[in-house]
């Protein structure tokens, strides 16, 4: 079932850095920090490294399967249960996927009707900006991976932007250490996941990379950067919040550019949003891409007719979701597949892989 | 059946017939004083050089020891002196600026001798990238000077130069020049290609062949890099470029590029490298700040006030006061005068142009001010703007910038900020997605390679500069040794 992918269609080795990292770090890093501080208190940023050495561990599998197959997850799919359960199991993925671009694009819309535009359209916003998306893929998956690489690089000044906040923070905030017992910070690891997936996407894109080999010490590489990045955020977002205050807000990462102001800027934080945009984007891209690739897998459709199909299905899907409720239940569902999927799935995949491979040696 | 002497000199008839309608086809018949041989010229008066003719051909033909047509390369001091049995030969030379020998013996039998006319202008300084250092030559539109002009800049027998005819009717000369052992052979194959594909009746300039070759022809994007300048030229084709002449025009194509070239100025190589970095770094600004800084007025003004801190409010909103038109129409009203202004400059002759310049600029400026149309800000902010697009080296991505202002200003309106990044992501998305002749257009942003940095954003020492660009994948990768560039004495040694 394996599939021979042009060479000037892959992507070099640590171009994988950039659509890992891209596409763990989205949406969920505005507002991760009040999750993690209602389970684990203070003591989050533990649960933090947990998540991120869980990540690594995962990598890992998601790496020695894909090698042993030699393909993607369709690949790994009919490996493991044969054809037909195979496909079935692989058209969940693209169920998957086609919510991960709707609940980013929703989430990102209502942030904007929040904080900006309260009258922006759902659809209109959602119609243009998928249109974008479709223009995107239509480039291929290196023009995606460009994207990518843009949303990581341009946007990076606003890590700096934060340290505007340190004036104004308590860093006791966060002694004493480990007052939480070992349960709690685990829940609060497992509600991070939101903000943490995205690199499962490796098990599609992992045949248009050039010698995957040489990749996973990007891989594993952009999954530190994250953790780094993530833990930067808790520390100073802990430190700038007291606890209580923390849990009033839902997207503690907008309210600290609030603090900053420069001679010709205050309100950073419409700079911040609307610079936000460019960092979904890549999110939106290659989740897409991702759910298209597997359709054409699948059903042998060109992706030419994949990708505006399940385009419009999110396009569709984004504009059916109007209240905070509903958008915040596709969220936790995101969250819950997500983290099901990744720490559930992934490892019982790894297993059977395994086996499978044993009982075919035989 | 005929005899194909008997169809030939039909075809000769014909042609002869066609020909005698234009008044500058000459038939003159003569006769040789020794051997008494007939012969007849036949040539294009406008085409030939008539002092050719009766300084160097007709003396040496009627009075020399002239039996068989082969004796004329014995006789005639010329260089270029071709035969043919081939009757079509005759109007392909004709037009080429040749005087066809026929005898009358040797009916079957043609004989071309070169008499070019030079019509053109002299090599002349550059215009459009005038640089105050460095080389003051420029092309022109004869293709036989151009190539002169690279060839003595690259001595070498590497240098091929490979002309084929394009245009069913204008018969345009095109040359392909590149370095055998440096440019990649995939690169100049593409070029070689597309140029044997193109099916058009005339090629009036380079630009139609960068329009037609361009690997995507719907984008503002110029694809391929065109200059007037022959030292830039060759020094692409020593990087392992390759370059297009085509007669008459001015300006040859260099390919494959990328974008961060067409914000290069040949002048950056002949400064030192710190100044001509921070020239790069400024021209980047520049347009940068052209593009977005309208747009990002009027998002703010529509949209994000509360963004600007109170003291810089004041004074934008006292300049705001009396003015009537919401923020979007009051810079599209000075946009569209700027646009005015410099499509009018460049459509007129230059010394009313730049009157005209002046006098629109400063005096429309100033009295839709006053008239309270617009707000003097903003027309601070557009000028700049305007100027700031005028720091682009190469004419044709200025041209581009000019457009690009306004999808911007359109998204601006639409969702302040938010319609700005998304316009920037269609535009990146855009620019990941160019190629030029195959090649990445973004390159080295895209896919990001570091080595080819040394002269990209910035310019680094010519130390510093011991490999080609790695985009073009040229067969020696390797500019000097850099080993020897790098060897260093230790102090006072």
């Amino acid at each position: 079932m394996s599939m021979s992918i042009p060479e000037n269609k892959k992507v070099s080795p640590f171009l994988v850095f950039f659509i890992i990292n891209t596409m763990q770090f989205g949406i969920g890093v505005l507002g991760f920090q009040r999750i993690i501080a209602k389970y684990a208190g203070y003591d989050g940023w533990i649960s933090v490294i947990i998540t991120g050495i869980g990540i690594h561990i995962l990598l890992w599998m998601m790496y020695k399967m894909l090698k042993i197959v030699d393909g993607d997850i369709v690949s790994i799919h009919s490996f493991v249960f044969g054809k037909t359960i195979g496909k079935i199991l692989s058209a969940f993925f693209i169920i998957y996927f086609c919510l991960l671009t709707v609940m980013v694009l929703r989430t990102y819309i209502e942030i904007v009707q929040v904080w900006m535009f309260p009258t922006l359209e759902t659809f209109w916003f959602a119609l243009v900006f998928l249109a974008v998306v479709v223009y995107a893929n239509f480039g291929g998956f290196r023009t995606i991976t460009g994207i990518a690489f843009f949303s990581i690089v341009l946007p990076s000044y606003i890590l700096a932007i934060f340290l505007f906040t340190i004036p104004y923070s308590e860093f006791d905030n966060m002694l004493p250490i480990f007052e939480h017992s070992i349960k709690d910070i685990l829940t609060a690891s497992k509600n991070m996941s939101l903000t943490v997936i995205g690199f499962e996407t490796l098990l599609v894109f992992y045949p248009f990379i050039k010698e995957p080999e040489k990749s996973k010490k990007w891989g594993h590489l952009a999954i530190l950067y994250t953790t780094f990045l993530c833990l930067y955020l808790t520390v100073l977002t802990f430190a700038y919040f007291p606890e209580k205050q923390l849990q009033l807000n839902i997207w503690p990462t907008l309210t600290m550019w609030k603090i900053i102001a420069m001679p010709f800027v205050e309100r950073f934080e419409y700079i911040g949003i609307a610079n936000w945009c460019l960092v979904i984007l890549p999110n939106a891209c290659i989740s897409l891409w991702c759910a298209s690739h597997i359709a054409k897998r699948l059903f042998s459709f060109t992706v030419r007719k994949t990708v505006p199909i399940l385009a419009l299905l999110c396009l569709i899907g984004t504009s059916l979701l109007f209240t905070r409720t509903q958008i915040n239940f596709l969220s936790d569902l995101v969250s819950n597949v997500g983290f099901y999927l990744t720490f559930g799935y992934i490892p019982l995949l790894f297993i059977s892989t395994l086996i499978a491979k044993k009982v075919k040696k035989k | 059946m005929k005899s194909p002497l008997l169809k030939k000199n039909q075809k000769m008839q014909e042609l002869v017939k066609i020909l005698k309608k234009s008044n500058d086809f000459k038939h003159v018949q003569y006769m040789n004083e020794q051997t008494e041989e007939h012969f007849s010229l036949m040539f294009m008066s406008t085409m030939v050089e008539e002092k050719i003719i009766h300084e160097s051909i007709l003396p040496f033909l009627l009075e020399g020891n002239f039996h068989r047509l082969e004796d004329v390369k014995k006789i005639v001091p010329l260089e270029e002196i071709e035969f043919s049995e081939d009757p079509l030969e005759i109007e392909k030379k004709l037009f080429n600026g040749f005087v066809v020998l026929l005898l009358e013996k040797e009916k079957n039998n043609y004989c071309f001798l070169g008499a070019h006319k030079e019509v053109g202008r002299t090599i002349g300084v550059p215009e459009v990238e005038f640089s105050v250092i460095g080389p003051k030559e420029s092309f022109v539109e004869s293709i036989e000077q151009n190539l002169n002009l690279v060839r003595k800049r690259i001595p070498v027998k590497d240098l091929i130069i490979e002309e084929q005819t394009i245009g069913k009717y204008s018969k345009t000369k095109v040359a392909i020049l590149y370095l055998e052992n440096m440019a990649n052979t995939e690169n100049v194959n593409t070029v070689r290609q597309r140029l044997q594909e193109i099916e058009f009746d005339q090629i009036t300039d380079s630009s139609y062949i960068i329009q037609i070759i361009s690997d995507n022809q719907n984008s503002p994007f110029p694809q391929l890099l065109d200059t007037e300048r022959p030292d830039r030229v060759s020094s692409s084709i020593i990087e392992g470029k390759v370059a297009i002449i085509v007669d008459g025009s001015p300006h040859v194509l260099i390919g494959p590029t990328t974008l961060v070239e067409f914000f290069s100025s040949f002048e950056d190589y002949f400064l030192n490298w710190l100044i001509s970095s921070f020239f790069r770094l400024i021209r980047f600004f520049a347009v940068m700040f052209s593009i977005l800084v309208t747009p990002v007025y009027v998002a703010t003004l529509s949209y994000h006030y509360e963004l600007i801190p109170r003291d810089l409010l004041n004074a934008l909103v006292a300049s705001r006061m009396a003015i009537p038109f919401p923020p979007i129409l009051e810079a599209l009203f000075l946009e569209l005068t700027i646009e005015l202004l410099r499509e009018a400059g460049a459509r007129l002759p230059t010394k009313v142009g730049q009157t005209i310049g002046i006098v629109g600029g400063i005096v429309i400026g100033t009295a839709s001010v006053e008239a309270g149309l617009t707000s003097n800000v903003l027309l601070i902010i557009i000028a700049l703007a305007a100027l700031a697009s005028f720091t682009t080296p190469v004419y044709r991505i200025g041209n581009t910038i000019r457009l690009l202002r306004f999808p911007f200003l359109f998204f601006a309106e639409l969702w302040g900020f938010l319609g700005i990044v998304l316009s920037f992501c269609i535009l990146l998305i855009h620019l990941s997605r160019l190629t030029s002749l195959g090649r990445p257009y973004l390159e080295p942003l895209y896919p990001p390679r570091r080595v080819d940095f040394k002269d990209a954003l910035i310019r680094l020492s010519f130390k510093h500069q011991t490999k080609r660009p790695l985009f073009l994948n040229s067969k020696k990768p390797e500019r000097i040794s850099a080993k020897k560039a790098k060897e260093k004495k230790d102090i006072d040694e």
